[in-house]
């Protein structure tokens, strides 16, 4: 479009355009930005920053509503520092997001690879397929589950039938396992992407110099590719591990007594225990986990140059 | 639970959107006692005077075309959900609570005294359900219906059939058994299962409780957390036995052909009444006791009873109860249903806030 106007600009676009400029540079570049950035801002602020203040001050609250609203304390944290039971679930809820985030990685990175190297000119069609089951709402999806790995379901159906077993497994449902399935089988699309995006980025030239230089497919694969994709593998890391920490409703769903994670019992306080101090406290000991390491990260990966960010 | 809410958001979105199509439809007509905004109701799912006229028939009788006008129902599957949400500023006209939850409506200033004397079938109603009721003096809720928590057992799956609460940790129903997500009425199943009164627990007692629960995850599929889970549970045959099971629900598994028995454990049943209350800021009070006693008619009870097999509360509706939901009640014999069957007594903040920190733990623990 823009190479076609600057070709050949017709009269009335370029003025219409010199008017649009001439209105813009008409108010001060600060509050041009301000103008800009207002919106999200403001969005952000609603319904971020205040509810997250509010959270800090919930937390160091007797109680939520009545006379103990207004006793300053330290209550609930003490509460978590002594309850082993939350400690653990908290234990319990962060190995689950890092099996999830690592076998979602594992499981999406030749998906990924294929899109970017081998599927030609159908890559288009296979990353709308990809895609697709996206547009489900995730709690049907979740829901779906059930009907696979239920006692009467189609996986238990199918061994039968083959003959593999001869009683339905009933360990399948209503588990951790059922939770770690569900939530990997949501997560792959979204691991996928980021890592096809660091593979698409890999410019072709260097494989065709390791091959040149004698290495096999497999040594230019773990020399070349595989270090060069490493920041798309992080992102989709971050992308899977934060949110499936407090993760609330796949547990509720299937994954049984066993099977449940720190938002649950978050939920809990909230909606039904009426601690809302008890359940902001967990929330912010969550969100601090969560954050204390993305940072490190970061910076470790800002400094490297390892998400392409300033090197020099 | 989720589809729950979805379900409430649905409704909900309904509703705004058939009030705002009556409101500009209706703004030229005049409805003589259409009141300015139309009563909250906090209502338990599968009870709204909206989809379910039949409960409440001389008001549906007269509003039915514009209930919309009359009533706004909102609608929760569990009592803490329902205490959390007008606790924290929702603002009901009329409550429907059970009656562990009343004396805390009634403490924390949420629900005004009633006047009785406009209640018609008032005398009706046994003295059994009025009184838990009753504060300082006052009564503050209207008995509605009574229910039975009792085990809900698949008899074509089970093993052997079981007997008592106690039965629910014998390893043959291993992973087949589902409890309530409900800390005050699973620590009440169990402290009866091993012999302990539900309802006044040392804390040597609540401890040996917590470990019991505990000790029973082995034998548990899931836990259930509202009734048409515990018809799925039940329906699909994973879970053999739905302990703290309602009336409602065996009466849809039993509909659909299902060989289900809803089992009287040795230990008797645990039992709740609930009931209706009015919010503190209610003040079209006129409307307010016209829903109450047509939702305490005896034709709107007998309806309720029939269709759910729950009680009702207002005893002169006995007489319009089918057989079989007379017999599961033992309505003939009521005396001996008080007798051996444990009421659910109003909870204290204090008890409350144990209980529930307790079936966290619970369900914490590894």
């Amino acid at each position: 479009m823009r190479d076609e106007t600057s070709l050949n600009p017709p009269v009335s676009i370029k003025d219409g355009r010199g008017g649009i400029e001439k209105k813009l540079t008409g108010i001060p570049r600060k509050s041009q930005l301000a103008l800009l950035v207002a919106p999200s801002a403001l969005w952000l602020i609603i319904l971020l920053v205040l509810p997250l203040i509010t959270m800090i001050g919930l937390s160091f609250q007797k109680s939520a509503f009545g006379p103990g609203s207004d006793v300053f304390t330290f209550a609930s944290y003490l509460n978590f520092w002594q309850n082993s039971a939350y400690q653990g679930l908290l234990g319990k809820s962060l190995w689950i997001s890092l099996v999830v985030a690592v076998m979602s990685i594992v499981l999406a990175y030749p998906v990924a690879y294929f899109l970017a190297f081998h599927a030609g000119d159908k890559q288009g069609m296979l990353l709308n397929i990809l895609i697709i089951p996206a547009w489900t709402s995730f709690l049907l999806r979740v829901l779906a589950w059930r009907l696979i790995l239920g006692s009467n379901g189609l996986l238990n159906t199918f061994l039968i039938w083959l003959g593999v077993i001869q009683e339905p497994i009933s360990g399948l449902f209503y588990s951790v396992n059922a939770v770690i399935i569900t939530l990997v089988y949501i997560w792959i699309p979204f691991a996928a992407l980021p890592i096809y995006v660091a593979l698409l980025r890999i410019e072709p030239g260097l494989l065709e110099a390791a091959s040149d230089l004698g290495a096999r497919p497999w040594q230019g694969f773990f020399k070349v590719t595989l270090p060069l994709s490493i920041p798309g593998v992080l992102a989709a890391f971050l992308y899977v591990f934060i949110p499936t920490v407090g993760e609330y409703v796949t547990p509720a769903l299937v994954g049984g007594p066993n099977g449940l994670m720190i938002g649950n019992i978050i939920w809990d306080q909230f909606m039904r225990g009426l601690d809302w101090p008890m359940g902001a406290t967990l929330s912010l000991i969550v969100m601090l986990i969560v954050l204390l390491p993305l940072m490190f990260i970061a910076k470790a990966a800002q400094q490297t140059g390892l998400f392409g960010g300033k090197s020099e | 639970m989720k589809i729950y809410r979805f379900r409430a958001l649905v409704l909900l979105a309904v509703f705004v959107s058939t009030l705002l199509a009556g409101c500009s439809a209706g703004a030229g007509t005049q409805e003589i006692d259409k009141p300015e905004k139309p009563l909250v109701i906090l209502e338990w799912t599968g009870y709204e005077v909206t989809e379910y006229p039949q409960f409440f028939v001389p008001f549906s009788d007269k509003y039915g075309d514009n209930i919309n006008d009359y009533v706004n129902v909102s609608v929760f599957g569990d009592d803490a959900e329902a205490f959390a949400k007008v606790q924290s500023g929702f603002k009901a006209d009329i409550v429907h609570p059970c009656s562990s939850w009343w004396g805390l409506y009634v403490e924390s200033g949420l629900v005004q005294p009633l006047d009785v004397s406009r209640i018609a079938e008032w005398e009706n109603i046994p003295e059994a359900f009025r009184e838990p009721g009753k504060f300082n003096g006052q009564y503050y809720f209207v008995p509605w219906d009574w229910y039975f928590e009792a085990l809900l057992v698949r008899t074509d799956l089970v093993p052997e059939m079981p007997t008592s609460l106690a039965d629910l940790w014998d390893p043959v129903y291993a992973r087949h058994v589902s409890l309530w997500d409900n800390g005050e009425v699973s620590f009440a199943m169990a402290a009866l299962a091993f012999g302990i009164d539900p309802f006044n627990t040392t804390p040597e007692q609540n401890e040996f409780v917590k470990q019991k629960l505990i000790e029973i995850k082995p034998n548990l599929l899931t836990y259930w957390l509202d009734y048409t889970q515990a018809i799925e549970l039940s329906a699909s045959g994973d879970a053999w036995i739905v302990a703290s099971a309602w009336q409602d629900t065996w009466s849809v598994l039993v509909d659909e052909g299902y060989e289900v028995a809803y089992l009287e454990p040795e230990e008797g049943y645990l039992a709740g009444v609930c009931g209706y209350g009015i919010g503190t800021n209610n003040n079209n009070l006129d409307l307010t006791y016209e829903f109450l006693n047509a939702a305490i008619d005896p034709h709107s009870m007998a309806n309720f009873t029939n269709e759910y097999w729950y009680g009702a509360a207002n005893f002169a509706a006995n007489e319009f109860i089918d057989e079989g939901a007379a017999v599961l009640l033992q309505l003939d014999d009521f005396e001996n249903v008080l007798k051996n069957t444990r009421f659910y007594p109003p909870l204290t903040a204090e008890r409350r806030d144990l209980l529930s920190d307790l079936w966290n733990e619970v369900k914490a623990a590894p």
